[in-house]
């Protein structure tokens, strides 16, 4: 008879392979995705689609159809990553998330084997967010999507790593270019990094300390119990370890072989192998990772092909945790409905180019990648603008940075069309806000001085702003002619470019409100 | 002493090097050098009859390390032409040209005054700086200065046997190298042989203007200053407060913290440029832009004059460039402050003006 070959006969031999092959993935998986985060920004090209991995995340892809109530013909690749799953268990996990590889990387403490996990109840936590997520996105709402580990690794990576590395070498840079030997060199490296690995203008973005310490978070529960975020919390872990359940591939012990060695038990990163059993491993918890593998004395592990439903453990989600995750979706979006921002808009909630408010809350997927691509940093990511429920979301804050005349590049990105995709003349039509002038504090209206800046800057081709003549009396006492500025309501879309350039310090002498559907736009 | 382990050592310097990173991004905000203008502006200062200089003759300051002799050439002296923005016999103080081909016109303006050898040396450093201040439009809408003109001027650098041409201009609307692609000066000086430069922030320092009367120091870019020859190509356009943007306006583009120069703009203007003075200007007044400057976008704002505009003194070739709008130097506040400076003249009809048609 023919045996058939299996990861077990690859193993007598090479099994130390195996962990080194899944070693080398991880880490090409996430140079990749720095490698298509880096590529996202206005102009960049990358041999594959920037927003792949978004596009492989179900959890992203199925809770955004849900929510907005389409089909995104690009977020379907999502079912390529469930079937992967269904095949081989979360070999996701293990293998290919870029979150997952840097947990690995961090330094962890392993829990004893010798006696049982009290905090293996914990892991019912990622099910119930899991569903509390899916119910949520029913009811229109995706804010939970922070919690998705590749919008949390890429908003991190864009809001608060590239900025503060952009700002460090910077300042190097600026310090070492008084030294005349160095200038040369350094002017080298400044063209190799800039416009690739760094922007070319520096970026400021809001909490980015607070994302910095929620992604430090993350990573510091790995001082509790190896991969925490993976085990007791993931969202998206939890939706493929459902469907591992019923995986192809399945970890097997040999009990002749056996010697209760606790090695693997000992090993294994998601704590998923269990004295107690055997030492069983749950192919919804396990990650495929094979460090067992080649911890094994006597090689009794292995990994083969089985179809069968692996057996429901205590901390799997039941009945009642359905009910109660979709009592606390209607619950939370019912008090995200009742918060001031659903009665009335914050006075400069401008958002990009083309998006609808409540669009925008059903569709945006919280993946960051706006804020990435955008050239001037102007897109933020919302605190409580728009409520807690649109956490996270983009929103133009013009002081930081404009929205520039000659982009389009949010709504060439945005994978689910919360920012709708418009042709560069499109966009330059489109409304996003009104700017609005401060006489008591703008230069020529309250000290009787030339300025004109916010007219010379803006870019509306017939000049939303135009300069009045007017001879006044300035505050020495001196008569003297002033240009002052005044917004043309009807031409204005409000790009902010004069709110960001006015040369007051603090707060502009002109700001950008939300669209006032008095003046006829839409 | 607890002795620590290499990994925990590892570990506790990501912890501080995490920790340093944060601090730092919140420290650098708003850190912009500041500049100083001077307290109390007074352009009609006692001192200013000082400097003003009985004949408009500049002394070269693109090239502060040459010696003297060579700003005022011998006439008889042609074996060796020294590369110098003044005039020689024979040149051209102010060249206009006129056709159809900007090439063309380009060349004649250039050979009027002298040839281009009359400002590039064999092995010198060039910077060519023309007006990219926005990303938002193709020349032709008269925002951003003609690609064949700056080209052309890059061809012309090259054949007199510069080392390096460098284009480079700072957009205040989009990025760099979106308004150098969508102007088509990247490709045209790319094919010409020159390289455009995305201008650095390191290379900005907080310098001092000896001359200047209002600003005394100011963050500029520092190898627009060391450059062997600094080529100023601003296309003509309209402004609302400065009247018109020209040569001299147009050196804007080489500072930081530009909205702060707009306060006594065009004191201000005269106060730069007395710093980074360009050894040559070139105008380009191909496509004019006669209202809604400098960023334009309507085609009925563009006027059609093909003309350039040369000479060493960027007040001139801008004083005749103000006629084209209907205007005169007088009405450019940047340009009566220059003069008042003896950064150039104002009266164009005095100097030995060439036009020429194409």
């Amino acid at each position: 008879m023919k045996r058939k070959i299996t990861l077990y006969d690859l193993r007598i031999t090479h099994y130390v392979v195996w962990r080194r092959l899944r070693q080398g993935v991880q880490a090409v998986a996430l140079l990749l995705f720095l490698y298509l985060l880096l590529g996202t920004r206005q102009g960049g090209v990358t041999f594959l689609p920037h927003d792949l991995f978004f596009r492989l995340d179900p959890l992203a892809g199925l809770t955004a159809m849900l929510a907005g109530r389409r089909w995104i013909a690009s977020l379907a690749l999502g079912g390529v990553t469930l079937l992967l799953t269904l095949a081989l268990g979360r070999v996701w996990c293990g293998w290919l998330c870029p979150l997952g590889t840097l947990l690995d990387w961090t330094p962890l403490r392993r829990p004893r084997a010798d006696r049982p996990d009290p905090l293996t109840g914990w892991r019912q936590v990622k099910h119930f967010l899991l569903f509390v997520i899916f119910f949520a996105a029913l009811l229109g709402s995706l804010t939970l999507l922070v919690l998705d580990p590749l919008t949390l690794l890429f908003r991190t990576v864009t809001v608060a790593a590239l900025p503060a590395l952009n700002a460090l070498v910077t300042a190097a840079e600026m310090a070492l270019y008084r030294f005349g030997p160095l200038q040369a060199p350094l002017e080298l490296f400044d063209r190799a990094v800039r416009g690739g690995l760094l922007p070319v203008a520096p970026s400021f973005f809001g909490q980015n300390v607070l994302l910095a310490l929620v992604f430090v978070g993350v990573l510091a529960l790995n001082a509790i119990r190896s991969r925490f975020w993976c085990r007791y919390l993931c969202p998206l872990g939890a939706l493929l370890g459902l469907f591992s359940k019923v995986a192809w591939l399945r970890h097997r012990v040999d009990e002749t072989a056996c010697t209760a060695c606790q090695r693997c038990a000992r090993l294994c990163p998601t704590g998923t192998i269990d004295p107690g059993r055997h030492f069983a491993a749950d192919p919804a918890e396990c990650t495929l990772c094979l460090d067992c593998l080649a911890s094994c004395p006597t090689k009794a592990i292995a990994f083969r092909g089985r179809w069968g439903l692996a057996p429901w453990r205590g901390y799997d989600p039941s009945r009642r945790q359905v009910l109660a995750s979709l009592g606390a979706a209607v619950a939370g979006v019912g008090l995200l409905r009742a918060a001031p921002a659903a009665r009335r808009e914050h006075p400069h909630l401008i958002r990009p180019p083309g998006a609808r408010e409540n669009d925008l809350l059903s569709k945006c997927i919280r993946c960051g990648q706006c804020l990435q691509v955008c050239p001037t940093a102007g897109l933020q990511p919302s605190l409580l603008e728009s409520g807690l429920e649109g956490l996270w979301t983009p929103v133009l804050v013009p002081r930081l940075g404009y929205c520039d005349y000659s982009c389009h590049a949010c709504g060439q990105v945005c994978p689910t069309g919360a920012i709708p995709q418009l042709t560069l003349e499109e966009k330059r039509q489109r409304v996003i806000g009104v700017a609005t002038i401060d006489q008591n504090r703008c230069i020529p209206w309250a000290d009787g001085c030339d300025c004109i800046v916010c007219e010379e800057m803006c870019p509306v081709p017939e000049k939303a702003i135009r300069l009045e003549e007017q001879t006044v009396v300035n505050c020495r006492g001196e008569t003297v002619t002033v240009h002052r500025p005044r917004v043309i309501r009807e031409l204005c879309i409000g790009c902010g470019i004069c709110e960001y350039q006015c040369p007051l310090h603090g707060e502009a002498a002109i700001r950008v409100y939300v669209p006032n559907t008095l003046a006829g736009v839409p | 002493m607890n002795e620590i382990t290499r990994r925990e050592f590892m570990r506790r310097l990501l912890a501080w090097g995490l920790g340093a990173a944060s601090a730092g991004t919140q420290l650098s905000c708003g850190s912009e050098p500041t500049p100083t203008p001077r307290p109390t502006p007074r352009p009609t200062e006692a001192r200013a009859a000082s400097t003003i200089q009985p004949t408009f003759t500049p002394v070269p300051t693109a090239r502060p390390t040459e010696p003297p002799a060579a700003a005022a050439p011998a006439p008889t002296s042609t074996s060796e032409p020294a590369a110098t923005p003044t005039p020689r016999p024979g040149d051209a103080y102010l060249a206009v040209a006129r056709g159809e081909s900007p090439a063309a016109i380009v060349q004649a303006a250039l050979r009027a005054l002298g040839g281009i050898e009359r400002f590039v040396k064999p092995g010198d450093d060039v910077i060519v700086k023309p007006n990219i201040c926005v990303a938002y439009h193709t020349y032709e809408y008269a925002a951003t200065t003609n690609p064949e003109v700056v080209a052309t001027l890059v061809t012309l650098c090259l054949g007199a046997g510069a080392r390096r041409v460098r284009v480079m201009d700072m957009p205040f609307g989009g990025t760099p190298d979106q308004a150098y692609a969508r102007s088509g000066i990247g490709e045209a000086v790319q094919a010409a042989g020159g390289e455009m430069e995305v201008m650095s922030s390191m290379k900005y320092q907080n310098t001092d203007i000896p001359q200047g009367r209002d600003i005394t120091r100011w963050p500029v870019y520092q190898d627009v200053l060391k450059a062997d020859v600094f080529i100023d190509v601003p296309i003509a356009k309209h402004h609302s407060l400065a009247r018109l943007t020209l040569g001299m306006k147009n050196l804007m583009g080489v500072i930081q913290n530009r909205s702060g120069m707009h306060v006594n703009l065009g004191q201000r203007i005269a106060d730069l440029t007395s710093l980074a003075r360009p050894a040559l200007t070139v105008v380009d007044a191909v496509r004019i832009l006669m209202d809604h400057g400098p960023t334009g976008g309507s085609l009925d704002d563009v006027k059609l004059t093909n003309t350039v505009i040369a000479s060493h003194d960027v007040v001139a070739a801008d004083a005749y460039t103000a006629t084209l709008f209907g205007l005169t130097g007088a009405d450019v506040p940047a340009l009566v402050a220059g003069a008042a400076m003896g950064l150039g003249t104002m009266d164009w009809g005095s100097v030995k003006t060439e036009e020429i048609n194409v």
